[in-house]
């Protein structure tokens, strides 16, 4: 599975939204619904999936989808 | 039949009366209430917000006087009082970390942090003595919590404060779950916490005090808590009411004529609803923004250009009975509130009735 299907597959899952919605410019607060605390479950699931540490300083600047993806993609070894 | 209350310990400090007296900024809960309070085998928290307030300085580094002003109460309250007592520093504060390294070097028994995910709280106090209590008002909170320290850290909250929806400031729910609180959550709250709690607690054998509050009254309610699990409660409100708080006469009378009609309910710049009790202030914001210089963007979570006023200014204004131009932060049940009556008065009747009501079951 790419980096990206799977950082979507576990949007949809989190924060309970169509996989339809999860569009590279969506934004976790304002398209798809997530409050402060889905966006840090959020980001803990995506470390345990791929196996990252992402620092807060850089959780607090994925805003959107693509953001995460490209995060993951750029910073994370593991992510095959 | 009990004959007086379980301590609550907190790793190796025991707080002979499982009361806590909650932050109340800004410079509510300072030295005279927090001493007392401790004084009497409690546990009292000093408010670090807004602590320099006052300070006739000009282009003062406000990072720095924060952190002095903070270390000046916490060295004031050591002088009154032997007892138990910390400091809460909001997580959205901007200078947050520099205030928790001040005041674990300073050696207070525990800080206390809410308003937001705390979630570097324990590299702040890293080899220092003193505790952690984050503040959470959901069980997610509290697995996010304990399972992001745990990971990073290797370390656990050494109590956990568990603050449901009738709390008075700042509180962890939007306005919408707000308006559909009911009377019970709390209890609903702790026992959700709980429940992933003794699971840490069996897994890595360790003990994780829960302690409740937000809306807690009277020995009635204590004993409820005491009941669910709950080693401690903290309240705050209630304390306003004291001889020994600091605050002018005319802010407790404020306390003492509200009604329950006057509690409403206010967005703040800090990002979370706040309860207040209702003044002229409250009608102004909310018909229109109210113009402010800002200094030093306190917090995080402000932005001076867009806020609609400047909380730690309408707080400060509270302290000088402007109460035209103030936030009153109040708990839910303020209204129940007839007098105002020494701490020694105040904890033995919470003592008393607390003993009464967990006999009476």
């Amino acid at each position: 599975m790419s980096v990206e299907a799977k950082v979507k597959e576990i949007i949809v899952e989190q924060l309970g939204v169509n996989a339809d919605e999860v569009t590279p410019d969506a934004s976790f607060v304002e398209d798809l619904g997530a409050d402060s605390l889905d966006q840090v479950e959020l980001v803990m699931a995506l470390e345990e999936a791929f196996k990252a540490e992402i620092p807060d300083e850089a959780a607090e600047k994925l805003k959107t989808v693509g953001d995460a993806v490209k995060y993951i993609t750029d910073n994370c070894p593991n992510a095959e | 039949m009990i004959k007086e209350l379980k301590p609550l310990c907190i790793g190796d400090i025991e707080i002979k009366v499982p009361i806590i007296q909650g932050a109340m900024g800004v410079k509510i809960s300072t030295a005279p209430l927090v001493a007392a309070v401790a004084n009497y085998g409690g546990a009292g928290t000093i408010a670090s917000v807004g602590l320099a307030y006052g300070t006739k300085e000009k282009n003062i580094d406000y990072i720095k006087i924060s952190a002095e002003s903070m270390k000046s109460e916490i060295k004031k309250t050591r002088e009154l009082t032997d007892g138990v007592f910390g400091v809460n520093v909001l997580f959205a504060l901007s200078h947050y970390d520099e205030l928790v390294r001040a005041a674990a070097e300073e050696k207070v028994d525990f800080i206390v942090s809410g308003a937001g995910l705390p979630l570097k709280l324990p590299e702040l106090v890293e080899n220092t003595s003193t505790k952690i209590i984050p503040i959470v008002s959901s069980d997610r909170a509290a697995n996010i919590i304990l399972k992001t320290w745990k990971r990073r850290y290797n370390r656990f909250p050494d109590a956990i404060i568990i603050e449901g929806p009738f709390a008075g400031g700042h509180i962890g729910f939007s306005e919408a779950e707000l308006e559909n609180a009911y009377e019970t959550q709390l209890e609903d709250i702790v026992v959700d916490v709980l429940k992933i709690v003794r699971e840490y607690e069996t897994d890595y054998k360790i003990s994780i005090p829960v302690i409740a509050a937000g809306g807690i009254f009277d020995g009635k309610d204590i004993a409820r808590f005491l009941n669910l699990g709950a080693q401690g409660v903290q309240m705050a409100t209630r304390f306003v009411a004291t001889d020994e708080c600091a605050v002018t006469s005319k802010f407790k009378e404020l306390y003492i004529k509200a009604s329950i009609d006057d509690v409403h309910i206010i967005k703040s710049p800090v990002g979370m609803p706040g309860r207040v009790i209702k003044t002229d202030f409250i009608d102004k914001i909310q018909s229109s923004p109210q113009r402010f210089i800002c200094d030093y963007q306190c917090l995080k979570t402000c932005n001076p250009k867009t806020s609609p006023y400047c909380i730690a200014k309408a707080l400060c204004n509270a302290l000088d009975a402007d109460f035209d131009n103030a936030v009153v932060f109040a708990g839910r049940n303020v209204y129940k509130i007839k007098e105002i009556i020494p701490v020694n008065v105040l904890m033995d009747s919470l003592v008393k009735d607390t003993i009464q009501e967990l006999n009476s079951n």
